[in-house]
């Protein structure tokens, strides 16, 4: 009796060790418990290539959606684009997967790609998030040069709290504050570094017009004096800086526009970062 | 009689059988006992042999699965430690040291933890933080449970001067190890052939063109020279001629502008050759050094 109950005991010793110790890495549900611990632990690329492994029988909406949102994060946005679009109309994440095809057409800076999708699919197809869906179209206006819808219009998807800030998004896009090369080049050539001032640069201004005024003084006073090759080779001085000061003021302009419109450009990503793009956060790993 | 030895064959038949149960529960319990073992275990190994193959990635992979089924947490130390050193061959330096780090936490004896972090200070030397590889360095040369190990913590304390660019210093602490140690010679050479950044500005200071000279560039020198005789002298000339407006305007604009030019280049000629000669060393340690590297 006593040998009857130790090998039972023994036995059932064995088989919880049994249980802890000896797991199929490799059965659907161990494969996807393992991919849900790498997608919150925000290793997407293998959360992503694990929940590929499931066969399709054990693939749900949610692990359909993930995959997408997996190589989203990830920032490969091809295959992210066509996880998202397989995503078909039954499942329970297809509005959010449109979302996000808008979403990763404003990341890959495709605008008109994203336009031709709001209007031909998303307003038709998809039954949530049409206004969400809306601001991203009006966003794509503010990052390229073509003709934006009027500011009414342009402002109507936002919110009340919005749309102040938007309203100045707008107003700079419509009226950038760029400065004219052309103008700061002519204002250079008339007075040396007014073209610099203009452009803002006004320590640099002030320099070019006494630099070239000055190598200008002693150019005329040498002719005057009658050291004529020392006065040309001071004309020749002043020439060269009199011609940089133009060029640097043209330049100085296309530099300011520049930088101008990679801070607005700059603005508009971390506000729409800050919005994250107008998806609500999904909680995957609450 | 008969009876007695009836009951004794049949006590001893009894034993036999005890023995024999017991033999049997034995058996079973080690053949289950040894099968639980073997799922983590061949996990385990499938997971080196890709680390072996150099395929890194499946073998985080596979490591992360390991420890994520790993309720015992018996894995905790050889997993981690070798998604560590995986993230490292894929230079994922953060990520190695965190999984290192996670590693030194699980290390049950002094050896895992000098091996834990000794990963860690190579990654750190690699990475060129070195500042962070001297702090670990000297915690491990503080701590009396490494005495064992203080040549092979001078080792990589040399290897940190040499990523820090201060190879007097590897020099010396390679010399400590061995006065004939290969990597102390290495250093001396490399020493030797660096320029001096302070020399060759001061002599610049001096005569214009010098310091560039010095570090070979000879045209850069020489031009240098000419322009700042030609400037030099149309300044002294002007102030004798007492053109005092036209002496200082030529000093303050062209004399002056060419003389901290040489200044300047003499400066960046000089860090810009020692790079040569540095990153020329630390490639010969990469491909032509035979011995432990970070």
């Amino acid at each position: 009796m006593k040998i009857v109950f130790l090998f039972f005991l023994l036995c059932i010793t064995a088989v919880q060790n049994a249980q802890t110790g000896n797991v199929d890495f490799n059965s659907p549900d161990n494969i996807k418990k393992f991919a849900d611990y790498l997608f919150c632990d925000k290793d997407y690329l293998r959360a992503a290539i694990e929940y590929e492994r499931l066969a399709d029988i054990n693939r749900s909406d949610i692990i359909e959606f993930k995959i997408a949102l997996s190589y989203s994060y990830i920032n490969d946005y091809y295959s992210a684009i066509q996880k998202f679009s397989g995503i078909i109309k039954s499942s329970v994440y297809f509005n959010e997967a449109k979302l996000e095809e808008m979403k990763i057409n404003f990341l890959n800076n495709d605008f008109a790609g994203l336009r031709s999708y709001f209007k031909n699919s998303f307003i038709t197809e998809v039954d949530k998030y049409q206004t969400e869906g809306e601001k991203l179209f009006n966003f794509s206006y503010l990052f390229t040069d073509d003709a934006l819808p009027s500011k009414d219009e342009f402002l109507s998807p936002f919110d009340f709290n919005e749309k102040e800030k938007i309203s100045s998004f707008y107003d700079w896009k419509n009226e950038p504050p760029y400065k004219d090369g052309t103008l700061a080049g002519i204002m250079s050539a008339v007075i040396p570094g007014s073209g610099k001032i203009y452009v803002g640069e006004i320590g640099d201004g002030i320099v070019a017009f006494i630099t070239t005024t000055v190598f200008a003084f002693i150019a005329y006073d040498n002719f005057k004096a009658g050291h004529t090759t020392r006065a040309w080779i001071w004309t020749s001085v002043a020439a060269l800086f009199y011609a940089g000061n133009v060029y640097g003021s043209v330049a100085a302009a296309q530099v300011h526009n520049a930088k101008i419109t990679f801070e607005f450009n700059e603005g508009l990503n971390v506000y729409l970062n800050k919005k994250n793009y107008y998806i609500t956060k999904y909680e995957f790993c609450d | 009689m008969s009876i007695l030895i009836k009951k004794i064959t049949t006590l001893r038949n009894m034993n036999f059988v005890i023995n024999r149960k017991y033999f049997t529960a034995t058996l079973l319990f080690i053949s289950c006992s040894s099968f639980a073992q073997n799922s983590f275990d061949t996990q385990f190994n499938f997971a080196n042999t890709l680390y072996s193959d150099e395929n890194y990635f499946d073998t985080v992979t596979e490591l992360k699965r390991l420890l994520f089924f790993d309720d015992n947490s018996e894995y905790n130390y050889e997993a981690n430690l070798l998604i560590g050193k995986s993230y490292k061959q894929g230079a994922k330096f953060s990520d190695a040291i965190r999984y290192l780090t996670l590693a030194e936490i699980n290390a049950e004896n002094i050896d895992e933890l000098y091996e834990t972090r000794i990963e860690i200070i190579r990654i750190n030397i690699l990475r060129r933080t070195t500042r962070r590889a001297f702090k670990l360095l000297d915690s491990l040369e503080a701590d009396e449970r490494f005495t064992d190990w203080s040549d092979k913590i001078k080792y990589w304390r040399g290897w940190a001067y040499m990523f820090a660019d201060d190879w007097v210093q590897a020099a010396q602490t390679f010399a400590e190890i061995d006065t004939n140690h290969v990597l102390k010679r290495l250093a001396e050479e490399v020493d030797d052939d660096l320029y001096s950044v302070s020399f060759a500005k001061t002599i610049s200071y001096i005569i214009p063109g010098a310091g560039q000279i010095y570090t070979g560039e000879y045209i850069s020198g020489l031009l240098s020279l000419g322009w700042n005789v030609l400037w030099g002298y149309l300044t002294i000339k002007a102030f004798i001629a007492e053109r005092i407006f036209d002496g200082i305007v030529i000093a303050n604009f062209l004399w002056l502008r060419f003389y901290r030019g040489n200044l300047q280049n003499a400066e960046n000629f000089a860090k810009e050759k020692n790079m040569v000669i540095s990153n020329k060393a630390l490639n010969y340690l990469q491909f032509g050094y035979d011995g432990l590297k970070p």
